[in-house]
């Protein structure tokens, strides 16, 4: 697991406590009852925290799966 | 506070602990609000499991009144400008035209009145917190923005009134504006994108600035009891021993008036009930002489005791500690010096040490009003007034009970305890008393004005609370005692007792009335032996005969044989309303 992963997925474990470590990598707003559109907002605010830039509001949609919030990041975290 | 720091202080709640039901109130999408007020309760309460319940976006009072009838254990009301009426918010079509104004102000003042009553008709059990509206006002005004327009006057004034209203109910309590303004500057609090794409218009921030004042509001820490101060270059400017009583200053002319304001504080402190003392390396009698200058601002006669000799101040603070019967826990200790400030910290963990500035009035100034907070209280009763001359009385007490035969001293002191087994629930020293003493108290509980309203609703509760007075004067009210009847049983959970009321037989003659009024045959206490309640667990080893960890029994017969003479006055009333 990448160190982009692993901060990712504790941003995850924060937000999401009682979801298991081995199915955060597989978690989306289908699988996760409790990621709903508040959950999302504090997953944008945990991960803003956590890896120090602004998340696009308008991309919060798309975001619906931790392997796309992985892919954002690494894109956001690169460009910097 | 951070949302991931919130978090996980919501997640560290006890599982098992008891739910402690807050409802938000506000008009706005809570999000973070929602998340940082629980975490703030949380921490507060650490004990409970912190469970806030929100209402519907856009309809504060209509949230509130849903409240009706309910028993949350506290309400946090948190109004922003389009809760008076949509047209004062961003999220709104309604039109900004000038032509409009003046219909927003009568608007926005009927909801005020429907908010109010709403408030009014919350369950009197229900503590509340406020805090008015804390965000500007949108660009809607014909005037420029440095210049005040009238309507918005009109808006203050309507506000100012709704809030005299709100905190004339008992057990609401308001957010202070220009505290908040300096915990979260007013140009800094406003989010609007996070306004109109989620409906939160707070930045995280403020949101935390107004949820860790909602929860101050509603889980207030408890007050200190006393202050320990220095003299010199604290009390007053200049080293009394080397410039004499006559030269020490603290006034506006000599240019040192930061130890003047201090003075002014300390003697508002005493005239609220807080205890003042002196620890300082000095001649006796040269401080004397400067205390007892008509100038002064403390008054001499508002502290008690004076421990000023050449002694380590550890010394002089532990024999004060001994002299008000507190621990060190409830005591704040003023020096200009770091090194004696240090040595006293070391000898009494748990007491607040703070260095008096006195070349810094910045610093002086966050002091006072530090100080303001560690003694704040909602309110000052009765028996604040009587603390210090009470302790006096307790060592002239103890002085004469220590010379004499302690029977017949008992005998001689014409004691008359009033035990009002009613109306006191109301009375916010009962509650007060409960929370802030430790040395007599059963097992510790704390409660929230909600949960003491609640636990006292069920009709076999009991409560006893205890006044007492002798010929060395009025303790006031000095101990509760509350629990269940259940037959011929009396469940005791909570017992408390000044420790002002010590070696009186009072913790006697109440068992004595509580076997009698319900002709009981057993007490069950529901005891929990502590670091701190050592009183309590001699006294129920004087008559049981061993030493209790736990929740115990007491039979009439056991107490009978056991307890000594009572020479009280008793006079049982019942002011249930």
């Amino acid at each position: 697991m990448s160190a982009i992963a692993t901060r990712l997925t504790a941003c995850f474990q924060t937000v999401f406590p009682t979801l298991p470590e081995a199915q955060i990598a597989s978690a989306s707003q289908a699988s996760v009852a409790a990621w709903d559109s508040t959950a999302s907002i504090l997953l944008v605010n945990v991960i803003e925290d956590e890896f120090g830039f602004e998340m696009d509001f308008d991309r919060l949609a798309d975001l619906d799966t931790f392997e796309r919030v992985h892919d954002y990041v690494v894109e956001q975290v690169g460009a910097r | 506070m951070k949302i991931s720091e919130a978090l996980k202080v919501l997640q560290s709640a006890p599982r098992g602990g008891e739910p402690f039901e807050a409802a938000l109130v506000c008009g706005f999408t809570p999000l973070h609000l929602e998340t940082l007020l629980g975490a703030r309760l949380q921490q507060r309460l650490s004990g409970r499991r912190i469970v806030i319940a929100k209402g519907l976006f856009g309809d504060t009072a209509g949230t509130l009144e849903s409240l009706r009838g309910a028993r949350p254990h506290a309400a946090a009301l948190v109004l922003e400008w389009q809760d008076l009426d949509p047209r004062l918010g961003f999220r709104g079509a309604g039109a900004w035209s000038p032509a409009a104004v003046a219909d927003i102000v009568t608007s926005a003042t009927r909801m005020l009145d429907r908010i109010g009553a709403a408030v009014e008709q919350l369950d009197p059990g229900v503590p509340i917190a406020c805090c008015l509206p804390t965000l500007p006002l949108p660009p809607l005004f014909h005037v420029p923005g440095w210049q005040a327009p009238e309507a918005r006057l009109l808006l203050d004034r309507e506000l100012n009134g709704f809030a005299l209203r709100v905190v004339r109910r008992p057990g609401a309590t308001l957010a202070d504006a220009s505290r908040l303004a300096q915990d979260s500057p007013p140009g800094s609090r406003f989010d609007l994108k996070s306004e109109l794409s989620s409906g939160l218009p707070y930045t995280l921030p403020h949101a935390d600035a107004v949820a860790a004042t909602l929860a101050l509001l509603l889980a207030p820490p408890e007050p200190k009891k006393g202050l320990v101060t220095d003299l010199d270059d604290t009390l007053w400017h200049g080293l009394v021993g080397e410039i004499g009583p006559e030269n020490v200053a603290w006034d506006l002319d000599s240019h040192h008036s930061l130890h003047g304001l201090y003075q002014k504080l300390l003697a508002s402190f005493a005239d609220e009930g807080v205890l003042i003392a002196v620890a300082s390396k000095n001649d006796a009698r040269t401080a004397a002489g400067a205390l007892a200058r008509p100038d002064i601002l403390l008054p001499p006669g508002k502290i008690y005791p004076l421990e000023v000799h050449w002694n380590p101040k550890s010394g002089s603070v532990g024999r004060i500690l001994q002299a008000w019967n507190i621990g060190a826990g409830s005591v704040v200790f003023v020096d200009d010096s770091p090194m004696e400030l240090a040595e006293v910290e070391a000898a009494h963990p748990g007491i607040e040490c703070a260095l008096f500035p006195k070349n810094d009035p910045a610093a002086c100034h966050a002091l006072l009003r530090r100080l303001r907070d560690w003694f704040g209280k909602p309110r000052i009763a009765g028996e604040d007034a009587l603390r210090l001359e009470s302790i006096r009385q307790g060592a002239a007490f103890r002085e004469v009970e220590s010379g004499s035969a302690a029977e017949a001293f008992l005998r001689l002191a014409d004691a008359t305890m009033t035990i009002d087994y009613g109306a006191s629930q109301l009375d916010p020293r009962t509650l007060e008393l409960v929370n802030k003493t430790n040395q007599f108290n059963l097992n510790g509980a704390r409660y929230t004005e909600g949960d003491w309203r609640r636990r006292l609703a069920d009709p076999n509760a009991i409560l006893a609370a205890v006044n007492y007075q002798d010929k060395f004067g009025p303790l006031g009210k000095i101990a509760v005692l509350a629990g269940l009847v259940r037959g011929d049983e009396i469940h005791v959970d909570v017992w408390v007792m000044s420790c002002r009321a010590f070696s009186r037989r009072i913790e006697h003659r109440c068992l004595l009335s509580l076997f009698e009024r319900h002709d009981a045959r057993e007490i069950v206490f529901d005891f929990r032996a502590s670091p701190k309640n050592g009183p309590l667990q001699e006294f129920f080893e004087s008559l049981t005969g061993s030493r209790a960890s736990g929740p115990l029994r007491l039979t009439r017969t056991q107490f009978e044989e056991k307890r000594p003479v009572l020479y009280h006055n008793v006079i049982v009333t019942d002011s249930t309303p």
